[in-house]
């Protein structure tokens, strides 16, 4: 039983690379990695935890009862924050790889060069080009 | 008491392994929103309920409402050039 948090945590962990290294879609592999994230969650908890022990909250019980360690619980909550930041930069990443390279499979990534940002010019100048014709 | 830890360390396991073998983006959302849901499970029986409320908020509601913006972004907006 006392190995088991550190069973799972290693689980998950192992799942989330696998998920990472064979994923065929951007969003796919961005809850992949949330899933790599949540192992650091389970193993802290499970490190920090103490058969019999109340949670650290003394407004109704003694000073001195025995408790689990407040600190890792302050460690995944900064944990559960950083990821939640995480995974909302890596998708504006992907949608901005989308509109780029037209695809979210990252075997079609295509590096991210300065001529993306002249094609696009292009396309600005022939869209007003196109506002002259009209008008 | 002592059946209902290794239960839900178990549960937290599948949800895991769902979240990874379900390829489609649009069904792992669903998986992704019930495995941060079995975590603020998971938290409160180990005594952590702050820890539990704020997976709950993020993990359950948060991210996957990110996930759908990105798919809604993704799927309404076509790309600038086909290559």
């Amino acid at each position: 039983m006392t190995m088991l948090p550190y069973a799972v945590a290693a689980w998950l962990f192992g799942i989330g690379l696998y998920g990472i290294a064979t994923s065929r879609n951007f969003i796919h592999l961005v809850g992949c990695l949330g899933i790599c994230q949540s192992a650091t969650y389970v193993l802290l908890l499970g490190l920090g935890y103490r058969w019999g022990s109340i949670a650290p909250i003394f407004y109704d019980h003694p000073p001195g009862t025995p408790a689990v360690d407040p600190v890792m619980q302050a460690l995944v909550l900064t944990d559960i924050v950083v990821g939640a930041t995480l995974t909302a930069l890596l998708l504006v990443l992907t949608i901005q790889a989308y509109k780029r390279g037209g695809s979210l499979d990252p075997e079609k990534l295509r590096p991210m060069r300065a001529g993306g940002g002249s094609r696009r010019n292009q396309a600005s100048s022939r869209a007003d080009d196109g506002a002259g014709k009209t008008s | 008491m002592t059946v209902i830890l290794p239960l839900l360390f178990l549960l937290t396991a599948i949800s895991g392994t769902a979240v990874v073998l379900v390829r489609d983006p649009v069904r792992q959302v669903f998986a992704i929103a019930v495995n941060g849901l079995v975590l603020a499970i998971l938290f409160d029986a180990l005594q952590a309920p702050d820890v539990a409320l704020s997976e709950l908020t993020v993990g359950a509601a948060a991210v996957p409402l990110l996930f759908l913006v990105a798919l809604m972004a993704v799927r309404t907006q076509p790309p600038e050039e086909k290559p």
